[in-house]
């Protein structure tokens, strides 16, 4: 309702003017900026981390070291065993680049979660999708497109049903719900952020009908501070959630069903 | 410490409620103008009849024009540059940078393997040496009570060696001075017997003056005293 007073439509929230090139299929905007700068935060993060190699990590060293065996344990491991060994790195990146795209969200003077334009969740699922997909053929050669559909032990008349169900399962659903998992999510929280700050700003600074409003201004940006944490935690685990989901879906092409 | 930190994080939070309202005017009320001047003058191009002031679906399509396009729908230019941006994140990482980091965990697990494996080596060793100085401290002790033994033994023969010449000489020296004694005591009696002849030879002669003569009076004394000794022995 606030944001109905304020905006003329939702899309105020979410576009943005292009730097270079407005209005063109080559239009760079605010989000392809984020887009790029989390690309070199990642680069930095690991290019120092990785060549340093002091015997004792410190700094920079540690984070890119238990960052990167963090993801190898918690989700190459744990979702693909000792064949995720040599995914790690796919993974790795996949995690903190979503997590740094995601965490713009509560930075201050950004604020603004470039996975909260469809176009980068959904280029993210896309490469997830072909990455299982061909993961599929390259384990399991050209019979992975059906074993992957057709699940061992399900009596004949029911394959009927069940192998449609499958294919659409797998092959059409699984990079869309991997998109809008993210993509709704990190828009959730950018709602949810800009509503507790225009109800701050309209009780606290603009004041259109009053003194008296004053009174109800800590509570919407009590909440603010609230979610600003709680968006941190949801940057982090949309990260996980993502990842590890893409991890699940090539373990699962690299084995047949049994 | 804590305390800057935690002014730095209150001031993070209040500089992000002063930046938050900015997305609001993301895309600039000018663009959104323009947007909407074009849809409408689309929609009036569209529907002829509209200029004549009626028609519903003029209505509508103008209704339309408000409504926010879906977010659903993703920018192409977005796909673009994010696409490429992550693509180039990838291929650093996944060629260059893992790698790096990789080498040096390994390098380091290695490091620690062989710490460790050199730790429990230099551990045996050093088992094993404190094993034979043990068994070289045991031998030293045997050694040294046999030693011991042998000098007990050897003090012990050394001792009753000396004892036993001791009581020989202490033998030697009660014979030697018995002899002395003995002889002494035979000299004494010659010395006596001799004093006693000459006393009585005179004591004689002046009892019986001359009434034997002097040779004769010697022998009568020297019977009568050798008479005496072997009466006294």
């Amino acid at each position: 309702m606030v944001l109905a007073e304020l905006l003329p439509n939702i899309n105020e929230l979410f576009e943005w003017k292009g730097l270079v090139g407005p209005h063109t299929w080559y239009e760079f905007n605010k989000v392809s900026l984020m887009a790029f700068v989390s690309t070199i935060i990642c680069i930095a993060l690991f290019w120092i981390g990785g060549t340093r190699r002091r015997l004792v990590p410190s700094g920079v060293q540690n984070v890119a070291e238990a960052g990167y065996l963090a993801v190898e344990d918690n989700i190459a491991l744990a979702a693909m065993g000792e064949e995720g060994r040599k995914w790690t790195p796919f993974f790795a990146t996949m995690f903190f680049w979503i997590f740094f795209i995601n965490i713009w969200s509560v930075v201050p003077f950004v604020q603004f979660p470039a996975t909260s334009r469809f176009a980068i969740p959904l280029f993210l699922a896309l490469v997830s999708w072909l990455t299982f997909i061909i993961a599929g053929f390259v384990y399991q050669g050209p019979k992975y497109f059906f074993s992957n559909i057709n699940p061992p032990g399900v009596p004949g008349p029911m394959k009927i049903i069940v192998i449609p169900i499958e294919f659409f399962s797998k092959y059409l659903v699984r990079p869309f719900s991997l998109a809008v998992r993210l993509f709704a999510n990190m828009t959730a929280g950018h709602v949810l952020l800009a509503i507790f700050a225009i109800m701050t700003n309209e009780l606290a600074i603009s004041r259109n009908s009053g003194t008296f409003q004053l009174i109800f201004a800590p509570l919407p940006f009590l909440g603010l501070i609230a979610f600003t944490a709680f968006e941190l935690l949801v940057a982090v685990l949309q990260a996980f959630i993502f990842t590890i989901l893409t991890a699940v879906y090539i373990n699962e092409s690299a084995h047949a069903e049994h | 410490m804590r305390i800057r930190r935690l002014l730095l994080g209150a001031l993070l939070v209040v500089g992000s409620v002063a930046a938050l309202p900015t997305p609001a005017h993301a895309a600039g009320a000018k663009d959104h103008a323009k947007k909407l001047y074009a849809c409408v003058q689309k929609a009036v191009e569209e529907h002829p009849e509209a200029k004549k002031g009626e028609g519903e679906e003029f209505e509508n399509a103008l209704e339309d024009c408000k409504k926010a396009a879906s977010l659903l729908i993703p920018a192409l230019p977005e796909i673009l540059w994010g696409g490429l941006a992550f693509v180039i994140v990838l291929i650093v990482l996944t060629k260059f940078a893992f790698p790096a980091l990789k080498k040096g965990l390994k390098a380091r697990e290695d490091k620690i393997r062989e710490d460790l494996e050199a730790a429990s080596r230099a551990r045996e060793e050093a088992e094993a040496e404190s094993a034979q100085y043990r068994s070289a401290i045991g031998d030293a002790r045997s050694e040294a009570n046999t030693i011991l033994e042998e000098a007990r033994a050897d003090a012990e023969r050394v001792r009753r060696d000396v004892v036993a010449r001791a009581e020989s000489e202490a033998a030697e020296i009660r014979e030697r001075a018995q002899e002395d004694i003995r002889l002494a005591q035979e000299r004494a009696m010659a010395d006596l017997r001799a004093q006693v002849a000459d006393l009585s030879i005179g004591l004689a002669e002046k009892v019986v003056e001359r009434n034997l003569d002097r040779d004769t009076q010697r022998a009568l004394i020297d019977s009568y005293i050798d008479s005496v000794g072997s009466g006294s022995r």
